[in-house]
């Protein structure tokens, strides 16, 4: 069964269409939303952390109606937003314990026993004494998957939990990301084509509040078959030079090029169009 | 080395909490000593007292420790998870408290100085202290986790009355304190509570749509202009009158009412 059910939303602020008959589903493992900035990968999460409502078109989260039903999904929900915020001079045992309460989790010694488990889980055990203040950038996003994993959620959104990371951080975040959804439906929003061929089962390519693309990475990359060159010179607006002094061409081939294997991002950007060249630069 | 060992009947009824306090002394101080019998007692220990007495350890070292406003609501009788959310609160914790005091102790002194223009100048304060302190207790930019707790199933309407009623405890309470004990029971020392209600309870129903912080001060700002007005006109308790009281009254029934009817708007962000 589908966790996730988003058929044909709307979702406006004022004259901008931050969604746009935006279709797609995601069930248990991990789903990437990949695009651009500014594609409404943040609306979209936010909607589906039940925070905001579509104008028009429907959503079933947890096989459970949002509008009607909010309170029962947000039992069953955890949510990294895009910028978590910290009361900074919490402990990370006193901020998970302060969310575990929004989570309605009343008892002190059954919630200190889920915080623990969750510090635990994140691997910030042996700082959960520290003020969250003196933490690095992403031991404090580790905070911020701490506090969604609180209670065991069945439906796990995280909005650009990679963002700002350096490659080792990274590299750590992917290997905890995947543990998480080896049991429940994670939905994480992204730009990195990378944490997408690590991470994703599945992955919804969407740009301009609309889906371009739904499927698996590998079907994401076979989008680019045939279309990715090599050649001496540069061929049209996607193409750049690479480490071996030779420019990789998407689209087009050109003059005196020889097929090249493509990759995940290769698909992307050729999906894109022309708002890859945004992305690439 | 004495020739004394725990054997395992001993070893059995220690680790299952059954020896008294004499002959469990007198196991530890020989365990303290002895690798063999620690070894025999590490193995007879149940795994769900062991389970039990590790988590009552972590709950020792790691439980928050709670702050002053927190033991305080803890003794007035609110439980501990409510008085977790209130307490982290900026407007509740002490540097706002403490602001909150001095400004109040301000306007008493300058009511005690001139009888006319400083007791104007405390029912102008008085008012606008607890409205500062509802406007920066909840909403984005006063709660760092404000967007996590919308997501969260604890309400968020639930959560903003608690702490606004909080905040109007800890700012009303000194000011009557302070009002009757330094300027004498007149009435006029509580001219400024009905006031305060309305301003807050604006403040509150402006918040579904606006972020409480600028709500408040142009709610602040617009109140001490009235004010002023009147001072100008040389009417300086005119908004403390019984036409102001009735209605700031109004203001607080209607505000109630809408409060209620829109509480659902709280609870997400559509209608921002």
């Amino acid at each position: 069964m589908n966790t996730v059910v988003v058929t044909n939303v709307v979702k406006s602020y004022g004259r901008h269409r931050a969604l746009d008959g935006l279709s797609f589903t995601a069930g248990p493992g991990v789903t990437g939303l990949l695009g651009p900035n500014g594609a409404g990968k943040t609306t979209l999460i936010r909607m589906l952390a039940t925070v905001l409502a579509a104008d028009s078109g429907t959503l079933r989260l947890l096989g459970r109606d949002p509008s009607a039903e909010r309170l029962q999904i947000r039992r069953r929900l955890g949510y990294l937003p895009q910028e978590p915020g910290f009361h900074r001079a919490f402990t990370v045992f006193e901020f998970v314990d302060y969310v575990a309460i929004l989570k309605e989790i009343v008892d002190r010694r059954a919630r200190h026993d889920e915080v623990r488990r969750v510090i635990a889980e994140v691997g910030l055990a042996e700082v959960s004494g520290k003020r969250i203040r003196a933490l690095s950038g992403g031991m404090r996003r580790r905070v911020g998957i701490a506090q969604a994993l609180l209670g065991e959620p069945e439906l796990v959104l995280l909005d650009e939990p990679t963002a700002g990371l350096d490659p080792e951080q990274r590299l750590r975040f992917r290997e905890l990301i995947s543990r998480i959804g080896e049991n429940r439906t994670v939905v994480l929003s992204t730009h990195q084509t990378e944490d997408v061929a690590a991470l994703c089962g599945r992955v919804v390519v969407f740009d301009g509040g609309r889906c371009m693309f739904e499927g698996t990475p590998e079907e994401l990359r076979r989008v680019a078959e045939g279309q990715v060159w090599l050649s001496a010179e540069r061929s049209g607006v996607l193409s750049w030079r690479t480490g071996e002094g030779l420019f990789r061409n998407i689209g087009q081939a050109p003059d005196a090029a020889r097929l090249a294997e493509p990759t995940i991002e290769d698909g992307y950007l050729l999906l894109l169009g022309d708002a890859a060249v945004g992305v690439r630069s | 080395m004495t020739e004394w060992h725990v054997d395992d009947e001993l070893a059995t009824r220690y680790s299952g909490g059954a020896l008294g306090g004499t002959a469990a002394a007198s196991v530890e101080a020989h365990l303290l000593a002895c690798e063999r019998c620690r070894g025999s007692v590490a193995t007879a220990v149940p795994e769900e007292r062991l389970r039990k007495m590790w988590g009552e350890i972590a709950e020792a070292v790691d439980a928050p420790v709670p702050g002053p406003f927190e033991r305080l609501l803890r003794l007035v009788g609110i439980n501990e998870p409510t008085a977790r959310l209130l307490a982290a609160a900026y407007s509740l914790r002490l540097p706002w408290l403490a602001a909150n005091a001095v400004a109040l102790l301000f306007a008493v002194l300058a009511a005690g100085i001139d009888d006319r223009w400083g007791l104007l100048w405390f029912l102008a304060v008085a008012p606008v202290l607890p409205v500062a302190g509802v406007a920066l207790a909840f909403g984005r930019g006063a709660d760092p986790a404000y967007e996590i707790g919308l997501a969260a199933p604890y309400s968020a309407f639930r959560l903003m009355l608690a702490r606004a009623a909080a905040v109007l405890v800890t700012s009303a309470g000194p000011a009557f304190a302070a009002g009757f004990a330094l300027l004498g029971r007149d009435w006029a020392v509580v001219a400024w509570l009905l006031p305060a209600l309305a301003l807050t309870a604006l403040t509150l129903v402006l918040s579904s749509r606006f972020e409480p912080a600028p709500s408040g001060a142009v709610l602040s700002l617009l109140w001490l202009a009235g004010v002023a007005a009147f001072a100008v006109r040389d009417e300086p308790l005119a908004m403390f009158g019984t036409a102001g009281q009735v209605t700031a009254l109004t203001v607080v029934l209607v505000s109630a009412a809408l409060l209620f009817l829109r509480r659902d708007r709280y609870q997400s962000e559509d209608s921002r």
